[in-house]
């Protein structure tokens, strides 16, 4: 009998025990926000750039989740990596004449490939409405950017920098809102990477550089 | 259930209803509406303003309601012509000025999509509807004998919105349209919540919408 006290007792310890736990795993989720983003982007209009660029995005680039947790907020984990990678393979390939995707780089780079650009992510930052009281949602990306020559050697470095905001999340969730300003911001990254591309100075006198090699082979040609 | 029943109705009824709105258009017309067969317009929301965003959905209603083919105005979506023509009306890279449209048109495809849409005018659409003010309160219980709300809540929304119009071919402002609308939402809860909601986005879409085809369309067409 004590026997079978003891056995029902220690069950009811057990489940006492599993329900905390559940209760106290819904109480930490409950505070915890996933946001995957998982953009498609246009691809640019525009004239094209005589050059073949090796585009490599590293596996941190393309897998990138931003994680945060302050005392002062929720918890939030936002992938942007699949949304990233959509975005400037889309951009850089309509950018120029001819694009490889490099899957490692600096070793095994092909052959006639005269530039190398390897972004990576360097900040993002984001506001709610209730911080800002301003009743939209906020964020921002800066990108570190590095344009490396078939040698290897680096020909330029710039910085990307790109907002979005959206209005209010009016009968969404703070996840979807924020996902939607995560989009208007990579869109923004790419206008500025597609419209800014030729304004860096080291890399418009490599494409000046391209131009005159390129005008002098044809007027070789044109002679012979 | 009958009591339930007239409640359900009054509810409905009430929802149907709607609060006051008055709605203010004024016109500034430089030339006459030269809209022809096959000429399409586009409207744009303007979103470099940090404080607020036209929102997406007014700009959809003023497209939607003035298009018609069978009168000649046809409207092509935003979100489409934004995407056919990236990164070119981005929030950062969108025209601010006629002249600057000009600019635009010495990229070639960009040029080619603009014409291959037929677009005649581009109607760029700026400002937000806020809520200005609101007053008193509404307390809903539940208990054994039931559930129910007491109190009473309004509140005062502002809209503000100008559209300038551009004619893309002949590289000129054609006019703007402003709309001011206001209106106060009341909700008296006597058991259940009766919302008595004026429209003041909606209201002004509509007046700015009836009063832009009048614009685009040539004189004696626009009477149809």
């Amino acid at each position: 009998m004590i026997r079978l006290l003891k056995g029902l007792f220690s069950i009811k310890q057990g489940a006492i025990r599993a329900a905390a736990l559940v209760v106290l795993a819904c109480l930490l989720t409950a505070c915890a926000h996933t946001v995957s983003v998982d953009g498609r982007f246009p691809a640019p209009v525009g004239n094209q750039h005589p050059l073949t660029v090796g585009i490599f995005l590293s596996e941190d680039f393309r897998q990138f989740t931003y994680s945060e947790n302050r005392d002062d907020r929720d918890e939030w984990n936002i992938n942007t990596g699949r949304a990233q990678k959509n975005l400037f393979e889309t951009v850089l390939g309509s950018m120029f004449k001819e694009t490889v995707n490099l899957s490692q780089y600096p070793s095994n780079l092909p052959q006639g490939v005269d530039l190398v650009i390897v972004p990576e992510v360097r900040e993002l930052q984001f506001t709610m409405p209730r911080e800002t009281r301003v009743n939209i949602f906020e964020v921002w990306i800066k990108y570190d950017m590095r344009a490396y020559n078939q040698q290897g050697d680096a020909v330029a470095e710039w910085v990307i920098t790109a907002y979005g905001k959206t209005p209010t999340a009016f009968l969404k969730s703070q996840e979807a809102a924020l996902a939607q300003a995560i989009n208007v911001a990579l869109r923004d990254a790419g206008a500025t990477l597609y419209t800014g591309f030729e304004r860096v100075p080291e890399l418009q006198a490599f494409l000046a550089s391209k131009q005159r090699a390129l005008s002098m082979k044809q007027t070789e040609a044109d002679n012979n | 259930m009958k009591f339930l029943s007239a409640l359900f109705s009054m509810s409905l009824l009430a929802t149907l209803n709607s609060g006051c709105t008055t709605v203010v258009i004024d016109e500034y017309r430089r030339s006459a509406g030269e809209l022809a067969v096959g000429d399409s317009v586009v409207i744009l929301g303007r979103r470099h303003s940090s404080e607020y965003e036209t929102e997406p959905d007014l700009i959809d209603c003023v497209g939607q309601t003035l298009h018609n083919p069978k009168s000649g105005v046809n409207v092509i979506p935003e979100q489409q012509f934004v995407d056919a023509l990236y990164p070119w009306f981005e929030p950062r890279t969108a025209p601010m000025h006629i002249k600057s449209l000009s600019k635009l048109m010495d990229i070639p495809d960009v040029r080619d999509r603009m014409e291959r849409y037929g677009i005649k005018y581009i109607v760029w659409i700026d400002g937000n509807t806020e809520t200005t003010s609101s007053a008193g309160s509404i307390g809903c219980s539940i208990g054994t004998a039931g559930a129910g709300c007491f109190g009473f809540g309004t509140w005062d929304k502002e809209s503000d919105y100008e559209a300038s119009v551009w004619d893309f071919r002949d590289q000129e402002l054609s006019g703007k349209i402003s709309a001011d609308a206001q209106g106060t939402s009341y909700m008296p809860a006597i058991v259940v919540p009766i919302p008595l909601i004026a429209r003041v986005q909606n209201n002004a879409c509509k007046g700015m919408a009836a009063q832009l085809q009048e614009f685009l369309l040539p004189p004696q067409s626009a009477s149809r």
